[in-house]
């Protein structure tokens, strides 16, 4: 019996032990990156090198912030994903709603050749869109990003709050007709409140795409000024990392840490609002 | 009378499938502009030689650029393609055997630190992908600062080009893709295990059934069909993958000198690179068939009734 528990106690240590190190291996990157961001520039190439900073200083970010156009960066980030995010849900959700309660001719096959349209990869597109927005001179114009953005997750957008909205029973909505409810107050008053899961995990999902997206940015838009936050970060990678490593760590902590932050309080929507959509990327 | 009444119902119905389709129509009007005009466009440009030289002046030369890429080997699409599919199986089985074992470990009940160890081992999926990959290129992989060759010349080694070659360039973003996929991949096994009924593995464990027995006609069977869906959908990101690879090794003006394609960065880079348009565009159209052969038989299955 003693001996059973000894083992079984050794084996859980064991267990532990192994998970700590994982999490350790796991977060090398990161930690790497947060330590290097913290650390004077000169320090970088010396062969004494630890996770913790040697000379703690906040220059890097300091840097960032008012050296860089970061803050710019940003404002268009927030500007571009909160017009992508509600132009995304606006055109979304009355199409879903449609989708999910009326029958219409062709709506079983708009739906499945939604599917099947949606696996062209949306980078395969951009030489095609920027064709379309230049002939009606948007490119290096948010509009047209915006437009891009909300088209691309539109099917996504589409069929997550169409699968929720199935869920919902209509004779809720039935009962709310009967007391004298018109169309437009049965979604707004009984489907939109009921349905508010998959609309934050939609809303939430195009936020961390536009958030994310750098290819596109970069590409269509022009002049430091404009970028967003992906395509400003991808910019600096590119032209100057090498001689400044330890401000790209800091630019790289300062645009995670809101998605960090979105992701971990949002955990629990995440998973489900991804696995009941069924459709991503 | 009756009859006023039919006409009356049907008027009805017709106003509700006018409603209906005036109510989707920005929807869909967004998804033509932006989904379906680019693809035909796509499709279009694939039958002429629009490239660096016919930039206006381009003509329709036919099934050429299908021939090019699917006949003619040099071309690498056969290469790109090839080196596609043994990257998606292997990333897919490791991911599936280690998001196995971890899971299966982080269900052991007396495991009491889970939730701290779960919420660690997140990070790499709350992280902005594009992030990620751009700290492991510097941070880890770089020749100078990257922390493997410090690691590397403290052990005595001589510091390696990770990213220089094809099979090296191959293993890096094998494991970077990895690093960003596990999460999601724990989460959901993590999540069918804990479904699976504890009283089906007590009894076979009172039957004397090993480790291995127990994971094969128990587990796995169990939670098959909960995983479904999320591992079809991850098979798709990963064939589709374009991130990792690019990032890593193909940017312009950055690359590495690895000849590790997936289909989509060979397809970008014939767009963009050396705007071989036409190419890349029958490119595109050869791996938007693939896709859809491929989603009409998983994707559109998982749907069932619509």
């Amino acid at each position: 019996m003693n001996r059973k528990k000894i083992k079984e106690r050794v084996g859980l240590a064991a267990l532990n032990v192994f998970f700590i190190l994982l999490c350790f291996v796991t977060l090398i990157p990161i930690i790497y990156a947060l330590s290097v961001s913290f650390n004077g520039q000169n320090s970088l190439l010396s062969s004494d090198f630890s996770f913790i900073p040697k000379q703690f200083t906040l220059d890097n970010y300091r840097q960032v912030l008012f050296g860089e156009e970061i803050i710019a960066w940003f404002g268009n980030t927030v500007l571009l994903a909160i017009s992508t995010v509600a132009l995304s849900l606006s055109v979304a959700i009355p199409a879903a709603y449609c989708f999910s309660r009326r029958r219409f001719p062709g709506r079983r096959a708009i739906l499945k050749c939604l599917v099947l349209l949606n696996s062209f990869p949306a980078i395969l597109s951009m030489f095609a869109i920027y064709r379309l927005l230049r002939s009606f001179g948007l490119i290096n114009h948010r509009i047209g990003l915006i437009l891009v953005y909300t088209g691309t997750m539109a099917v996504f957008s589409l069929w997550n709050t169409k699968g929720y909205f199935d869920t919902i029973p209509t004779e809720i909505e039935e009962a709310s007709r009967i007391d004298g409810a018109d169309n437009f107050q049965v979604v707004t008053r009984i489907v939109l409140p009921l349905a508010k899961p998959s609309i934050v995990v939609t809303a939430l999902m195009v936020l961390i795409y536009v958030w994310n997206e750098y290819i596109y940015a970069a590409t269509f838009l022009t002049g430091e000024q404009n970028y967003t936050l992906a395509a400003g970060l991808y910019a600096l990678q590119a032209t100057e990392m090498s001689g400044s490593w330890p401000v790209f760590a800091a630019a790289s902590v300062t645009v995670s840490l809101p998605v960090l932050v979105i992701f971990f309080l949002c955990q629990k929507h995440m998973t489900s609002g991804l696995t009941a959509g069924g459709v991503k990327g | 009378m009756k009859k006023q009444i039919k006409t009356g119902v049907e008027r009805k119905q017709k106003k509700g499938i006018l409603y209906s389709y005036a109510w989707s129509m920005p929807s869909l009007l967004l998804i033509a502009l932006m989904v379906v005009f680019p693809i035909a466009y796509t499709g279009y440009i694939s039958l002429t030689n629009m490239n660096v030289y016919h930039w206006f002046d381009f003509t329709i030369v036919g099934l050429e650029n299908y021939w090019r890429a699917l006949f003619v080997f040099d071309s690498g699409f056969l290469s790109a393609l090839v080196a596609t599919i043994v990257w998606t199986v292997v990333n897919m089985v490791l991911q599936l055997i280690i998001a196995y074992v971890l899971s299966a470990l982080l269900n052991i009940q007396k495991l009491r630190l889970r939730k701290v160890y779960k919420t660690l081992l997140m990070f790499p999926w709350a992280m902005p992908g594009y992030v990620s990959i751009l700290l492991w290129k510097t941070g880890m992989f770089n020749t100078q600062f990257g922390l493997l060759n410090q690691w590397m010349e403290k052990l005595g080694f001589e510091a390696a080009r990770w990213l220089s070659s094809d099979l090296s360039a191959f293993i890096c973003c094998t494991v970077v893709n990895l690093w960003l996929a596990l999460p999601f991949m724990i989460m959901i096994m993590d999540g069918a295990m804990q479904s699976i009924d504890r009283s089906y593995e007590e009894s076979a464990l009172l039957d004397g059934a090993n480790w291995l027995q127990r994971t094969r006609y128990i587990i796995v069977p169990a939670i098959k069909p909960i995983i479904a869906p999320a591992v079809i959908i991850t098979v798709f990101t990963t064939f589709k993958q374009f991130d990792v690879v690019y990032l890593l090794t193909q940017q312009a003006g950055a690359k590495t000198g690895s000849g590790f394609h997936t289909i989509l960065t060979y397809a970008y880079e014939n767009a963009f690179i050396t705007n071989n348009y036409g190419f890349s565009s029958a490119i595109s159209i050869i791996i938007f068939i693939l896709l859809i052969v491929f989603s009409a038989r998983f994707q559109l299955r998982e749907e069932g009734d619509l």
